[in-house]
């Protein structure tokens, strides 16, 4: 039997294993149609006039910069996802007498097969998105068909999702051998270290110094603009020190106050790993970020409108706003996506467990609320934490722009809570009550 | 002479069972009662339906066709065939108990959290429901392992707060599938000790699934499966040691 031989045997799968793989498919669907429509937003700056162009494509840059964390997320979900769903099927092969040559030849031509596939849907999907993204306008004008990609350039994010499948289907291979996919794990998890928040707080400290100074210095845009971005860039190592310490806190603090099944079996599954639960929402943190120091922006770029009538920085607080709102949901759509994507890997990586709970009597009901609470928790402690801490780093723009722009204010956090709706929502599909269905007694 | 008592005083009694999987009858045609406070062992080949016995009595999946009717003391009786899936699921958690071959007890929780959970679900407040759990766990051996993950305990110890769990509530009847079945033979006896104590010694009635003959013969009575069917049905002499 050749390797493509086994490949196809193990694609042809159980009635399970055909909800895993419409997932993957699925996954990498989302995450192909994602990139596809970042990139080409970004792009569509490039067809802008010339003066516009130097202070767009900075920002687009920066907006792309922000998305790719998230992306990442997405990408490394659905990867998890397709590692999941052949770990199984791998195991039983190396049983059967497979060389391990031939398991990763295996691994890596189904992982990159399912990748395939779900990009080419990926970039249907981005096709038939582009007309309604098109619709968002800047400098007066809807982008239009300026959102389509260049054919050769929509190949390479097709390829890049494909290279991303194949790395993780290795490494996740490299797993399989080492220890098995369970995450039962065997010590206490260690806490994350107070020194993190020291050290966070106090490098928020240094920028919120530098900034309440820019403002008194008569610098040019382009000076600032460094400056807010090298800030961010801080902010956001900031964040990433700051984040798996919030989220542990919170964590210990709801163990403690736990009174049913599901607050507590919330509560120790996101200290099983306040690092991975914190991933998961970074998104959310990123966009809290990017709503109040976006959003101060754009209310400070609306008092010079007066001044600059008729050149194309009259649509500047416009345009920021509407760049802040975009990448704001597509920060929270990727964590949306992503968060359902490895709520689901979770839980067919729980099968049997939760399955034969649902023996003892326990209702998979109590199951799910309880996943369901593992992301939103630190989803709500993040954006609450992270919209007050932006607020509190940009207070004198803030301030001002809730006194004198409270619409944009408010757009901005409406967008921002619509977002967490919507992760709420996405994370019904990995409702073990309906992923499970199949197998739970009759 | 236990074959008459447990007639007369049955808490599950089943009545011509069906149940097939495609051409397979898993329950070919099956009556049997358990006598409260009694500890039957189900014995037979692979495939010969134990598993599917223990579930359908347990009320864990429906047979084809056929009754299963619990007595359980001071209730009138209840049809397990004619309840939906969440009725079903709650007679499970509040008057049954289960071990398993695999513990089934939760990574992220502590041995104590684990056995607490059984209460929990049924509406019994966190703290109370620990103190229970705790006393449990220190009954069966494990004091000073409350606090530990599940990854931390050895498999019999895994065993012995799943055995604590099944009790925990005070169920009836514990449905146990192979529960030694992944254990080294002394640890394995000793878990049977745990369990026998748990159940027959505190006149709870145990149903138990093996491929053991020495641990079946710890029980009152082994009924023997072939093909769906129970082929033998003999009472153990001298009784269960306990
Ligand atoms: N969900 C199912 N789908 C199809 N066939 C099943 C299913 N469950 C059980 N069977 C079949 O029913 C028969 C009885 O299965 P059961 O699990 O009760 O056997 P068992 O006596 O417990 O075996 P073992 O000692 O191996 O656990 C077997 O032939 C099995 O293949
Ligand atoms: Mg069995």
């Amino acid at each position: 039997m050749n390797t493509l031989h086994m490949a196809w045997m193990l694609a042809r799968p159980s009635s399970s294993g055909r909800i895993v793989q419409l997932l993957t498919v699925g996954a990498y669907t989302m995450v192909s149609a994602m990139v596809l429509i970042v990139l080409g937003g970004a792009w569509s700056f490039t067809k802008l006039e010339g003066d516009a162009q130097g202070f767009y494509i900075p920002l687009a840059a920066f907006a792309l910069v922000l998305l790719v964390v998230p992306l990442l997320v997405l990408g490394s979900s659905a990867a998890k996802l397709s590692a999941r769903a052949q770990d199984r099927a791998l195991s039983s092969l190396r049983l059967l007498g497979a060389t391990g040559l031939q398991v990763r030849a295996v691994a890596v031509i189904q992982a990159a097969a399912t990748a395939l596939v779900g990009a080419i849907c990926g970039v249907v999907l981005y096709l038939a998105l582009a007309p309604a993204v098109a619709l968002v306008k800047f400098q007066g004008e809807a982008i239009g068909t300026a959102i389509f990609l260049p054919p050769l350039a929509t190949a390479a994010a097709v390829l890049a999702v494909l290279l991303l499948s194949v790395v993780s289907a290795l490494a996740g291979l490299r797993k399989l051998v080492i220890t098995p996919l369970a995450v039962a794990t065997r010590r206490s998890v260690p806490m994350p270290s107070w020194m993190r928040a020291v050290i966070a707080i106090g490098s928020i400290v240094v920028i919120y110094t530098l900034f309440s100074k820019v403002g008194l210095l008569p610098v040019g845009l382009g000076v600032l603009i460094t400056i807010v971005i090298s800030g961010f860039g801080v902010g956001l190592l900031a964040l990433n020190l700051i984040g798996p310490w919030l989220v542990a806190k919170v964590g210990t603090a709801k163990l403690k106050k736990a009174e049913s099944p599901e607050q507590l079996l919330a509560a120790r599954m996101i200290l099983e790993s306040p690092g991975g639960a914190w991933r998961q929402v970074s998104g959310v943190a990123m966009a809290a970020f990017v709503a109040v120091i976006g959003g101060s922006g754009a209310a400070m770029f609306a008092f010079s409108e007066n001044d600059v009538a008729g050149s194309w920085e009259m649509y500047l607080s416009a345009d920021v706003l509407t760049g802040v709102l975009v990448t704001l949901s597509i920060s929270l759509i990727c964590v949306a996506i992503s968060a359902a994507i490895s709520q689901c890997a979770g839980t067919l990586d729980r099968q049997d467990l939760y399955l034969g709970l649902h023996r003892l009597g326990v209702d998979l009901g109590v199951v799910n609320k309880a996943r369901v609470k593992s992301v939103m928790i630190p989803a709500l402690t993040v954006a609450i934490g992270f919209t007050v801490a932006s607020a509190a780093l940009v207070l004198p723009f803030a301030s001002l722009a809730l006194l004198l722009k409270p619409l944009t204010v408010a757009t901005v956090l409406v967008v921002l809570l619509a977002g967490l709706l919507v992760i709420r929502l996405s994370l019904n599909i990995a409702d073990p009550r309906r992923l499970l269905a199949d197998h739970s007694g009759r | 002479m236990l074959q008459n008592s447990y007639v007369s005083n049955p808490v599950i009694s089943a009545r011509r069972l069906l149940r097939s999987y495609g051409s397979t009858h898993a329950l070919n045609g099956i009556d049997v009662d358990i006598a409260a406070g009694t500890a039957v062992a189900i014995m037979g080949p692979s495939g010969s339906g134990k598993s599917t016995l223990l579930h359908a009595l347990a009320g864990i999946e429906l047979p084809d066709s056929g009754t299963v009717t619990l007595n359980l003391p001071g209730q009138a009786p209840v049809e397990v065939d004619g309840l939906g899936d969440s009725a079903r699921t709650k007679l499970r958690r509040e008057a049954f108990g289960f071990v398993f071959q695999s513990g089934l007890l939760i990574p992220e929780l502590t041995a104590e959290e684990n056995v607490a959970m059984a209460l929990m679900v049924n509406g019994v407040p966190r703290t109370a429901a620990i103190a229970r759990a705790v006393e449990a766990l220190q009954q069966l051996g494990l004091a000073g392992m409350e606090q530990r993950r599940i990854g931390q305990l050895s498999g019999g110890q895994q065993q012995r707060v799943a055995i604590a769990r099944a009790q925990v509530t005070g169920a009836s009847v514990v449905f146990a599938d192979e529960p030694t079945g992944a254990l080294d033979s002394v640890t394995g006896s000793e878990v049977l000790d745990i369990l026998m104590q748990c159940t027959v010694g505190m006149g709870k009635s145990l149903v138990m699934v093996t491929h053991d003959r020495q641990v079946a013969q710890r029980c009152h009575r082994i009924l023997t499966l072939q093909d769906g069917k129970i082929t033998a049905d003999d009472s153990v002499v001298q009784g269960p040691r306990s």
